[in-house]
């Protein structure tokens, strides 16, 4: 009975489905490189302002919630493996357990958007706030401070859009996986989910210490 | 597992152990990732001098992301081009981000924004106060 | 029906059954396209348009400079045509044109597969080209902007023209540009036939493969830049800003880490074409076929570490400067490894003067002199008595349009019989092609004297001094026009009226003339199995690719 499933997934053009799924890993890698190019533009523009502007940049890091920073980061990290964990179960069928570990995931994720909707709320409130919008004074004169935050709203906001994409994707998957849609021999899709999740968390790995700890 | 006609896919090419859990490994790296964060709040907190602590930062992160990539994303058992992908967008990345720096940092001074250590005071802004934006290094 | 390599005694007729008409016709079935030939079609059609579009800016731009003062518009409206021609130009019609025109076409036929690793996304990559095209028109409507294509800041960030629609546009068709190039790096990864292993891969294959790298690394960065550019005109967020503490050269870092990578993306292509062409009509296979393969690889990598000889006058360090200049230099030397190449598989070859032959030695002859000026504007000394000046203008144009634009027409001349199954007029072939060299050489070889003098790019009027080389090369520009109107006249009436060309009217070996002209929607009826590479042209070499005896079609 698997097999017919695995067999009805082989695309007509592919000559076997370990191909096909080799292709699908190849292609989803391919991907994640051009996020991690979109993100290094931003890390670019970071580092040039945080070199030029280091006392100010120093002084606004102390100055965010390092607490929320790190929850979040281990927020995500937990995610990451429920996830892991979540296909390990895929890849031995059991698509019911993945469902169940993906949600989890979703539920952490939910739990790192409310804080930055906390974190971004208090921003607000003290004129934290980008480029021309900036009305802080607790970092000194100078245009290190609204610097810092334009790219501090660009790469978390960023790098939330990537988030919730991510946990639409863990959902839609995670959804069919629970319904059986995939098997041992066939849970390419549940692995590609996976991996967009993991890439969010890594990127997430080099925002939390740069932005948050500097 | 009765054969059927791909012999070839039957192989699971890049997942040796798919019948296998990986559910250990996965707790060690889980747990691994959390002591590096823990010691990267604890390096943070020393206030090394400013180039430092940078570097002490993302060797940090570095560690952690390579366990993602190699476990959580499977690099470890995964074939050649999967990993020279991921490589090479590094490889990138760094380019990118070391020579866009350096340029900064080697320029006339007075070539760098206004505000930043050595060129000149924003128009508008009051004066720095003592000891100001200055490089530590 | 056989394919067969050789070309047949009998009138040659149609395939009943092609791509062009199975599995079935209309424009929805179209528009819902899973097969990469018509997918390529689609794209040749889409970018000859933009072409067509970028090419009445050109001429537009060369009325105006022919006389130094006004001539037939203001200074804003002349602004915001360059920009125009540069974003159609590069973002509508260089980028894709060949790879995902061609690329799509050609890649499987020559890889032995039934279509690209995925066709869904290829379907959605020209949807992509096609919605980013319409943004950046809407804001062509709307007066356009008149950044020039480099979109640099501070001005970028603080115009009151309709920047931002072209900016979004621009960064849709960069969605485009990723998507092909990750379909073919993933097809050509897994969907070899047996028997093709790495080097027996067609040159083509390895130039479409390298560039696939270039659009996958490169353009998240433009992505980002532009949108960088976009937030900071719309929201002023200051980053590039410097009266808010930001650095407007950060900007050109980012522009041209995308944009030098670029215009390998649009010289690997045709360099492609090329490797395929001189070795059709020269009936020979390639001498060196490692080190053009290799070379492509070469171009692709070292072609990322050169992007800030478009900073010399900006600004940037010295030591990045003098970085960036060597490396430069660098890049040249896996062209020459290809000039050589080609010219040494002529020697000895038999070689057919068609029109594919005839783009080829134009080809040649501009990507020489425009790569040689190419090196000597990566010397930093020279270049800064040239940046800015005509003399780049003419270095790019040369690449763009001598050698990439002759690529793309060589490629349109040697796989229209594939294609679409008739063949163009030989002799027009080449009347038009003589008209496009010279023409071309009208235009910019002006150029050349005009930016050594001291003419600034971009500029709507100039001093007296300049006149007789503006006009020289408008005349030139007129003539390069009508030779490009031929070849779009006669095309079009080849598609329809045509003689029919059989399945390889040039009796080349080279892997996608083993399918009928055009093909079937399958490309072939069973796997074929490779023993060697292409373009064997050996008497005693067997024909490639070996296609099994199909099985009955079970319909």
């Amino acid at each position: 009975m698997s097999e017919t499933t695995a067999l009805n997934r082989l695309a007509h053009h592919f000559e076997s489905l370990d191909k096909q799924q080799q292709a699908a890993r190849l292609g989803m890698w391919l991907f994640l490189a051009t996020e991690v190019l979109l993100f290094a533009a931003l890390f670019a523009g970071y580092g040039v302002y945080r070199y030029l502007y280091s006392d100010t940049f120093v002084r606004a890091s102390r100055d965010l919630h390092t607490w929320i920073g790190g929850v979040n980061t281990v927020v995500l990290i937990t995610s990451s493996f429920t996830v892991a964990w979540g296909l390990d179960f895929a890849a031995r069928g059991r698509g019911d357990r993945t469902r169940l570990l993906f949600g989890a995931s979703i539920a952490l994720a939910l739990v790192f958007l409310a804080l930055k909707y906390v974190e971004y709320s208090e921003h607000f409130h003290e004129g934290q706030l980008p480029g021309r919008y900036f009305t802080y004074e607790g970092l000194g004169p100078g245009p290190g401070g609204p610097i810092f935050y334009a790219l501090y709203y660009l790469i978390t906001g960023l790098h939330g859009i990537h988030v919730v994409i991510g946990m639409t994707v863990l959902a839609v998957i995670g959804f069919r996986a629970g319904q059986g849609a995939y098997t041992a021999e066939y849970h390419v899709p549940v692995e590609l989910a996976g991996l967009y999740w993991h890439l969010v968390d890594l990127i997430w790995i080099f925002v939390f210490p740069l932005i948050y700890l500097a | 597992m009765a054969g059927h006609p791909q012999d070839a896919g039957h192989a699971h090419a890049g997942r040796e152990h798919v019948h296998h859990s990986h559910f250990g490994r996965y707790v060690a790296v889980l747990i691994a990732l959390l002591v590096l964060t823990a010691i990267t709040y604890v390096a943070a907190k020393v206030h090394l001098p400013g180039g430092w602590a940078v570097v002490v930062a993302l060797t940090i992160a570095i560690a952690k992301g390579t366990l993602v990539a190699l476990f959580f994303m499977h690099l470890w058992d995964q074939r050649g081009p999967n990993r020279l992908v991921f490589v090479t967008s590094l490889v990138f990345v760094a380019l990118l981000i070391g020579l866009t720096v350096a340029d900064n940092a080697t320029r006339f001074p007075l070539a760098n924004p206004p505000g930043s250590p050595r060129a000149v005071k924003p128009p508008g802004f009051a004066p720095p106060p003592e000891g100001g934006d200055r490089l530590v290094r | 029906m056989n394919p067969s390599p050789a070309s047949s005694d009998a009138p040659a007729v149609l395939p009943a059954r092609t791509y062009l008409n199975a599995p079935d016709t209309g424009l929805m079935s179209w528009a819902n396209t899973r097969d990469h030939k018509r997918v390529g079609v689609m794209f040749l059609v889409s970018t000859t348009i933009a072409f067509f579009l970028g090419g009445v800016f050109a001429l537009l731009i060369r009325l105006e400079l022919l006389t130094p003062g006004p001539t037939i518009m203001d200074a804003m409206t002349y602004n915001r045509l360059f920009t125009l021609h540069g974003v159609v130009m590069i973002f509508l019609f260089m980028i894709p044109a060949i790879p995902s025109g061609f690329g799509n076409f050609l890649l499987p036929l020559m890889i032995g597969a039934k279509d690209v690793a995925f066709p869904k996304l290829n379907l959605l990559s020209f949807y992509l080209y096609l919605a980013g095209a319409a943004v950046a028109i809407y804001g062509l409507i709307y007066g356009g902007t008149d950044t020039g294509w480099t979109f640099y800041t501070p001005y970028s960030t603080t115009t009151a023209t309709k920047v931002v629609p072209v900016l979004l546009g621009a960064f849709i068709i960069g969605f485009s540009s990723i998507l092909t190039g990750l379909n073919f790096i993933v097809t050509t990864h897994t969907m070899r036939a047996p028997g093709l292993g790495w080097n027996r891969l067609p040159l083509f294959v390895w130039a479409i493969y390298a560039t696939s790298i270039i659009q996958i690394l490169a353009t998240p960065v433009l992505g980002m830049s532009l949108l960088l550019v976009a937030v900071e005109n719309a929201f002023g967020w200051g980053i590039f800003d410097p009266a808010r503490g930001g650095d407007p050269v950060l900007f050109q870092h980012f522009f041209w880490f995308y944009s030098h990578p670029a215009v390998y993306i649009m010289i690997l292509p045709a360099m492609a074409v090329i490797s395929e062409v001189v070795c059709a009509f020269s009936r020979k296979n390639i001498f060196g076929y490692k080190a053009v393969a290799y070379s492509s690889l070469g171009i692709a990598f070292v072609g990322f570490f050169t992007w800030g000889h478009h900073l010399f006058v900006s600004g940037q360090s010295v030591v990045d400067a003098g970085i960036f200049g060597v490396l430069s230099m660098f890049v040249g030397i896996f062209t020459a490894i290809k000039v050589f190449n080609w010219t040494a598989t002529l020697y000895r070859g038999s070689i057919a003067f068609k029109t594919p032959f005839a783009y080829f030695v134009g080809f040649l002859f501009f990507l020489v002199f425009g790569g040689m000026t190419g090196v000597a504007l990566a010397t930093l000394s020279l270049d800064v008595h040239w940046h800015d000046t005509y003399f780049v203008v003419a270095h790019f144009h040369f690449i763009m349009v001598g050698a990439t634009v002759m690529g793309f027409l060589a490629a349109l001349h040697y796989w229209l019989p594939k294609i679409s199954g008739r063949m163009y007029p030989e002799g027009w072939g080449l009347v038009a092609a003589v008209m496009v060299v010279l023409g071309f050489n009208f235009t910019f070889i002006p150029q050349f004297l005009l930016g050594n003098e001291g003419m600034p790019r971009r500029y709507f009027s100039y001093p007296e001094h300049f006149w007789a080389l503006n006009v020289a090369s408008t005349a030139g520009a007129s003539v390069l026009g009508f030779g490009l109107l031929i070849v779009l006249v006669y095309t079009l009436a080849s598609l329809r009226w045509g003689p029919v060309a059989g399945p390889n009217p040039w009796n080349s070996r080279g892997f996608e003339w083993a399918t009928p002209s055009p093909p079937p929607p399958e490309n072939f009826d069973a796997t074929p199995v490779y023993t060697s590479g292409p373009h064997e042209y050996d008497e005693q070499a067997v024909p490639q690719p070996q296609l099994p005896e199909p099985e009955p079609r079970h319909v």
